[in-house]
């Protein structure tokens, strides 16, 4: 029975297109074996496909990029990286890395941040002396960040096949590694610097930059919200670290006794919006000093460009608080992320033309429909693979090899390592997610940092060879060669490699976000 | 050769011409979708009420969107494959290959089309969806009726069609010894950027 999975593989070795794979090994082995009919196949596609609302959530996130990529963002967090790190060696390397970081929090591709960074990073890189082929390595290195920190198409559809996990608490858990990756391979630019010949440091000129005075406005209220928002964070969870207890609370209640009481209606209750308000103020003093200290320490230039990227930089910030607090689904987040997006290059940036919106929307489209065909396809598959009985022989072949969950852990990296050289992540994670999350879930290893594991593992996949998503794009925009860049991706993939080793082995980078806000909401 | 070039470039017109149909009515699919899903949200929190038909609604587009516009990205070698081996044989020995995964594709797909429709036409089809009507020519006028679970999945089998229209294509451009479209294709064609600002 299990012959199904040599053939799918030589299908697929041989340039049988996934999709059809998917479909066609499983279709042999049902008609063959008699264990089913192939019209189970096609039922699991169609409701693969239509039965979930969670996976309406993809063409969102999918959208959402597509208009920030139109909509001048771009841009923008590419200026804003170039402020935070532009001027040390190597600058727009790590300027690179960076914008991938901002980006991967407003898109869940990989792809769409090759193509949207390297568009414009790769020409730049080179005019300052970086050779194409470094530049599109970098490229292609950092673009697999999109997929790990949240948004991500990825980790909904890894909830979305593994039961038990919520997105909510997998966008959490992504936040932490894709900084992780990316700070390593900021780490390997910094430390290989002489060896990748990059150009000495120079001080980042910013051309004429302009911020209109609505934007100004808007942009000066939601960074004080932010920043008030992000106090709040770190105070509770502070709170929560410290260990302190109910008592506190009530002291700390106390202190704003006198100005609720001021504000009490007849009732001896304040209201509610004026209470919050009460509350809030502290961390909207404290931020509001932070910000004038900061004000000093930068020049005007800096400023704009800083308030530039605070309207864009609301997207992740829109996803997640939206999730987090329960207000809204997943879906519903990804909807209001559209929204948002749309709102702000159509009325607040004007980048956007209403001319401009049906190229995005079928663009969009179109990639989803790609994407939603082969999650159909994959559901069709994992079926077949539970008729065959799979989970439970593949169980039984890994625990033959070792009892010891570090052991198998790091066996674990490097079959999903090779894997994701061949799959794509969405298959990868349907034929495989099945299969391996319980035996390890079983070991008690966290759902949710096994899902991590997996999920960065294969994303990093991506920028392999022979099949690299991000290769061929990076080939494409930078016009280097898919073997060159193949070559000169190596050291990248390399420490990408040790961090994934690191996420495997130390749960806590994974877990301690989730586990931190899950306590204190 | 003029036995497979003329039917390929009247081939290839059709599917640019229903392809293009399709594309435009999955955009506005996907528009659609955003809408509904907004307008829930909107109406649980401005108005305390949940609609019933939003979800189900988005679905509907969903697959109707999957169905009309997969198949253009099949054509422009949107489906990832390994093009390894193919770039490694020779010319001819490639074409063969090339001819032999094309009939596998076109197997599956005949198959679904032929599962596709014994399966709206059957049991299953005839279950009426949970929330979304349509208008209908009643008795007395216009009659809102529920709107049966086959409109929902005609939409995979009006896309099986148009796959096997592409896949006909491909298999014609083989024959004529043309290359097939890789996925780079579909990548540079989302690669296009726009100038940087606009402000």
């Amino acid at each position: 029975m299990l012959w199904m999975f040599p053939f799918f593989l030589l299908a697929i070795l041989v340039g049988l297109p996934i999709f059809f794979a998917l479909l066609v090994a499983p279709g042999i082995f049902l008609v063959i074996t008699d264990a089913g009919s192939a019209t189970t196949l096609w039922r699991n596609v169609y409701n693969g496909i239509g039965d979930s609302f969670i996976l309406i959530a993809i063409p969102f996130f999918l959208l959402a990029g597509e208009i920030m990529n139109r909509g001048g963002i771009t841009l923008r967090i590419v200026d804003f990286a170039q402020a935070l790190v532009g001027h040390v060696r190597g600058g727009l390397a790590h300027v690179n890395v960076t914008s991938s970081i901002f980006f991967a929090g407003m898109s869940g591709s990989a792809v769409a941040d090759t193509s949207a960074l390297g568009t414009m990073l790769i020409p730049e890189m080179e005019r300052n002396g970086y050779s194409r082929k470094f530049a599109a390595a970098i490229t292609g290195a950092s673009s697999v960040i999109g997929p790990i920190i949240p948004p991500s198409g990825i980790l909904v559809i890894y909830a979305y096949v593994i039961e038990g996990v919520s997105i909510r608490d997998l966008f959490l858990a992504g936040i932490a590694p894709g900084i992780l990756i990316g700070l390593s391979l900021m780490a390997v630019t910094a430390i290989f610097a002489d060896k990748f010949k990059l150009p000495p440091a120079k001080r980042v000129e910013f051309e004429h930059r302009t911020l209109p005075i609505h934007e100004d406005i808007l942009a000066r209220i939601l960074a004080r919200i932010d920043m008030a928002i992000l106090l709040y964070m770190f105070a509770s969870g502070y709170f929560f670290v410290a260990g302190l207890g109910q008592e506190d609370a009530t002291q700390i209640n106390d202190i704003f006794a006198p100005l609720l009481a001021a504000v009490a209606g007849a009732d001896g209750e304040a209201p509610i919006a004026i209470a919050a308000l009460i509350y809030a103020l502290p961390f909207f003093a404290v931020g509001e000093l932070l910000f004038m200290f900061f004000r000093r320490r930068m020049s005007e230039e800096r400023r704009i460009i800083f308030k530039r990227a605070v309207l864009p930089l609301q997207t992740p910030l829109v996803i997640l608080s939206g999730i987090l607090f329960g207000v809204v689904t997943p879906t519903e987040a990804a909807a209001l992320a559209v929204a948002y997006a749309l709102f702000i290059s159509l009325f607040v940036l004007r980048s956007m033309k209403m001319s401009d919106l049906p190229g995005v929307f079928s663009r969009a489209a179109l990639s989803s429909a790609i994407v939603l065909l082969l999650v159909g396809a994959a559901v069709a598959f994992k079926t077949a693979v539970a008729i065959a009985q799979a989970p439970d022989i593949a169980a039984e072949f890994v625990l033959g090899l070792s009892q010891n969950p570090l052991i198998l852990l790091f066996l674990i990296n490097i079959l999903l390592f090779v894997v994701g050289m061949f799959l794509d992540v969405a298959p990868a994670i349907f034929i495989l997610g099945p299969i391996l999350a319980p035996i390890f879930i079983g070991f008690g290893v966290d759902p949710v940092h096994f899902a991590i594991i997996m999920c960065v593992n294969l994303t990093v996949g991506l920028a392999t060879p022979p099949m690299g998503l991000v290769l061929f794009m990076a080939a494409a925009v930078s016009g280097e060669r898919v073997e060159t860049i193949s070559k000169a991706i190596l050291p990248f993939l390399a420490v990408e490699f040790i961090a994934i080793l690191v996420i495997t082995f130390v749960p806590a980078i994974s877990l301690f976000i989730p586990n931190l806000i899950n306590q204190v909401l | 050769m003029g036995l497979i070039r003329l039917p390929l470039r009247l081939l290839s017109k059709l599917n640019s011409f229903l392809l293009t149909i399709g594309s435009v009515i999955a955009t506005l699919a996907l528009a659609f979708m955003v809408a509904f899903v907004i307008y829930q949200i909107v109406m649980r929190y401005a108005f305390n009420t949940a609609p019933a038909w939003t979800e189900e609604g988005a679905r509907f587009l969903m697959l109707w969107m999957t169905g009309l516009v997969a198949p253009l990205g099949y054509r422009k070698g949107g489906f990832v494959a390994i093009d390894l081996v193919q770039t490694a044989l020779p010319r001819l020995l490639s074409a063969i290959l090339s001819l032999i995964l094309l009939a596998l594709a076109m197997l599956t797909l005949i198959y679904a089309f032929i599962i596709g429709w014994s399966e709206i036409t059957g049991f299953a089809g005839r279950f009426a969806t949970a929330s979304i009507y349509f208008p209908w020519p009643g008795a007395e006028g216009l009659e809102w009726i529920r709107a049966p679970r086959s409109y929902m999945m005609a939409s995979l089998v009006v896309g099986s069609v148009l796959m096997i229209s592409v896949n006909i294509e491909l298999i014609l451009r083989v024959l004529a010894g043309e290359g097939l479209p890789s996925e780079t294709s579909v990548l540079l064609d989302k690669s296009k950027q726009p100038v940087m600002e606009g402000e």
